[in-house]
């Protein structure tokens, strides 16, 4: 049976929604929605902050506290939000012109800061809400009601400005690949800092059909023939490349090679891993698939969350997650249900 | 014990008294001595976060920000800056986030002067944002009156929930006095509202319904919510009708003066009669009519061209007398022989 307990999480009592029919909104809320529920993020401990736009309505859509800034001020409120209450789980739901031209300043600023908060923007290249205005994502060339001829300028790349210092991820994926476009949510809202994900998606109504696109479907394929999907992660994306790019400061970096490389046996029969051991048993050919937690390893083969999608499970598997499962509600007593196979032997991020 | 202490060291002492946790800047002369205390205080106190913003537009979104997660939180500016911070005061109103907006007022428009005090920006606490709303202003004139006011504003922008706005200017924020601030007793309020992550409610700029239930076309929630708003800001401005009010000799003329102009007039008091005003919005309506009543001269003195002479006379529905001090001028002999030419031949 499919699972719909997402929808718990939108305020359905609200729909219709006020987004056109086709519109890429739809199902960047939906995804986030089913993401956040798996991970047991709940109206009480996640808050939901907008800028204005089409895009910027998704947080007054979500079933939790939701804070709807003027234009482009989302990730002020974001942040701020955060740094008052570190227990609370921050994501950001907005639009290219929201995050991108009137939000700029705060972009390159909040990202720089580094806030543990997730931004998903719905980067419909254009300014939805307005009527279909060249926005700051807006392709060179591309004929809108303000570039009748054109656009001429060049687009702001969010990719490059914002992988220039680590530790920055940046996710880059479409609403039409939509397993791509779930892992990316989900590793977005894991990774512990400022995670942004950009979602190139459709308006349908006022971008599309101008540029001769008769279906959001039609658009989607656009997107394909556009960009194409690279896997593993990188340090940076080209401009046609879908995937992640991050990076950890590099102290972190440097922190976890310097791990000793003998296994030890320890007393109570408990193996006592490295992180390079560790990274092994990633449940790959029949490999059990072991996560570090608080110093400790436990074998979590048997959980729902960690079957079926092959890309989360090679990422998550084999790591030290302490620091992810902290911010996951309830993710500790997750973890406790699974069998305890041996320690870990660096310290746990907690403890440091 | 009474020691040293500067204006904005009391407006910054009297929010750590009224419980502030947060607080959000940006440089700028006269009120950056605020962001660098925050910044000590951050050091010291971990309850206590601030953040040095990009610019006055974000520190105003962060602040009010700050509210609604839970914080008792504040700015502090000075002109420019509070041009940058008009959006986030209308928001601030539109999601009923109580906070506080101290802005230090030096010479304008624009950069104008930057070390030199003003009064001039009254009209920006309640004209700059668009649409209407309601805010409450005071304004001190002693550094201890900085730390009293500041508390009083906290408390009523708890009462109002909404952002309550304290004005000074680069002299008072730079006077130095002797006084006892951990001496002065206060009354502090709680916060009023539940902090994020307590349910499923909407905080927009959006026009709404009482329930926070977005309605963009629809006259009649709006005007619910709005007269609800109004009324609620106007009653917690009646609960606090600050104002001083000298009797002098002559029994013809009283002087209105506020802030810093108020103490470079107060050797006046001898002669002529001076009404200060400490709520400095919404204007005392009631007070100034019933002050004023006796006089047949008034005489508004104050560091602009003639902005709370203008609220005046719509409250008293009567011309006033303006003696404006401009460009940082605020000399007494100036404004004494000001005075002297008005009231020649009345
Ligand atoms: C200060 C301010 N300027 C302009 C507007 C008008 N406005 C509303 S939405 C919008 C563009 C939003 O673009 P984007 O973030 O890409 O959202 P989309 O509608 O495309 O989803 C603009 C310019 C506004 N609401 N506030
Ligand atoms: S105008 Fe465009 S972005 Fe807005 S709802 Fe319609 S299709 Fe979506
Ligand atoms: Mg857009």
């Amino acid at each position: 049976m499919i699972d719909r307990s997402y929808k718990e999480l939108l305020k359905l009592k609200r729909f219709p929604h006020t987004w056109c029919p086709g519109c890429g909104i739809g199902a960047v809320l939906k995804n986030v929605a089913i993401s956040l529920r798996e991970l047991g993020w709940n109206d009480r401990n996640t808050t939901v902050v907008s800028g204005i736009g089409c895009s910027g309505r998704m947080a007054g859509y979500m079933n939790l506290d939701a804070v709807h800034t003027p234009h482009g001020r989302a990730l002020t409120a974001a942040e701020a939000i955060k740094t008052v209450r570190p227990d609370l789980n921050v994501v950001v739901l907005s639009g290219d012109g929201d995050l991108g031209a009137i939000g700029g300043n705060h972009l390159l600023h909040t990202s720089r800061r580094n806030p543990n908060i997730t931004v998903f923007c719905n980067d419909n290249e254009i300014y939805g809400l307005t009527g279909g205005q060249a926005g700051p994502t807006t392709p060179k060339g591309t004929k809108t009601i303000t570039s009748p001829r054109g656009e001429i300028f060049q687009p702001l790349r969010l990719g490059r400005i914002l992988t220039t210092q680590a530790p920055y991820f940046y996710a880059r994926t479409t609403v039409y690949h939509l397993n791509h476009f779930k892992a990316c949510i989900r590793e977005a809202l894991f990774w512990k800092g400022f995670s942004f994900v950009d979602i190139i998606s459709d308006c349908i109504e006022l971008n599309g059909r101008r540029l001769g696109f008769k279906t959001a479907h039609q658009m989607f394929k656009w997107f394909d023939e556009r960009f194409h999907i690279v896997e593993g992660v990188r340090d940076h994306l080209k401009d046609d490349e879908l995937g992640i790019a991050k990076r950890e400061v590099e102290a972190e970096v440097k922190a976890e090679m310097e791990v000793e490389k003998e296994p030890k046996v320890l007393i109570e029969g408990l193996k006592l891993f490295t992180l390079e051991e560790l990274k092994h048993f990633d449940g790959t050919d029949g490999k059990p698939i072991y996560i570090g937690y608080k110093g400790k390893v436990y074998d979590i083969s048997t959980s729902p969350l960690f079957q079926g999608e092959k890309r989360m499970r090679c990422h998550i598997a084999g790591k030290d997650l302490t620091r992810d499962i902290e911010i996951a509600p309830h993710g500790e007593d997750l973890v406790y249900h699974f069998p305890m196979v041996g320690k870990l032997k660096v310290k746990a991020e907690a403890e440091k | 014990m009474k020691q040293l202490v500067s204006g904005n060291e009391a407006i910054f002492q009297g929010a750590i008294r009224a419980g502030a946790t947060y607080f959000a800047g940006y440089p700028i002369t006269p009120a950056s001595e605020i962001l660098q205390q925050a910044a000590a205080r951050a050091e010291e106190d971990p309850g206590f976060r601030f953040l040095q913003a990009e610019d006055e537009i974000a520190a105003a979104i962060a602040t009010i920000s700050a509210s609604l997660a839970g914080a008792k939180s504040f700015t502090a500016t000075s002109g420019p800056g509070f041009s940058l911070m008009q959006e986030a005061l209308g928001w601030g109103h539109a999601v009923e986030a109580p906070c506080i907006f101290f802005n230090s007022m030096r010479v304008g428009p624009s950069t104008g002067m930057p070390t030199q005090p003003a009064q001039s920006d009254l009209l920006q606490i309640k004209g700059g944002s668009a649409g209407d709303y309601y805010p409450i202003a005071f304004y001190p004139n002693s550094v201890e009156e900085s730390f009293r006011l500041m508390v009083t504003a906290f408390n009523a922008a708890e009462e109002s929930l909404s952002p309550v706005i304290v004005l000074a200017d680069a002299l008072l924020s730079h006077l130095y006095e002797m006084a006892d601030l951990d001496a002065i007793e206060v009354v502090v309020a709680p916060r009023t509202r539940e902090p994020l992550g307590r349910g499923k409610r909407l905080f927009t700029g959006t026009a709404h319904d009482r329930m926070g239930n977005v309605k963009t076309n629809d006259p009649e929630a709006y005007r619910d919510w709005l007269n609800d708003l109004k009324e609620r800001h106007l009653q917690v401005a009646d609960k606090y009708p600050l104002f001083e009010y000298f009797p002098g000799k002559d029994p013809d003329t009283l002087l209105i003066a506020f802030g810093i102009t108020s103490r470079i007039v107060a050797p006046l008091k001898e002669r002529f009669s001076i009404f200060r005003p400490i709520r400095i919005y919404p204007v005392l309506e009631k007070e100034l009519e019933k002050v004023t009543q006796p006089y047949r001269h008034i005489i508004v003195i104050e560091g602009n061209d003639g902005q709370y002479a203008s609220w005046a006379e719509c409250a008293i529905s009567r011309k006033v007398m303006k003696v404006p001090c401009l460009g940082g001028g605020f000399k007494l002999k100036w404004i004494q022989s000001q005075i002297e030419e008005r009231l020649k031949g009345r």
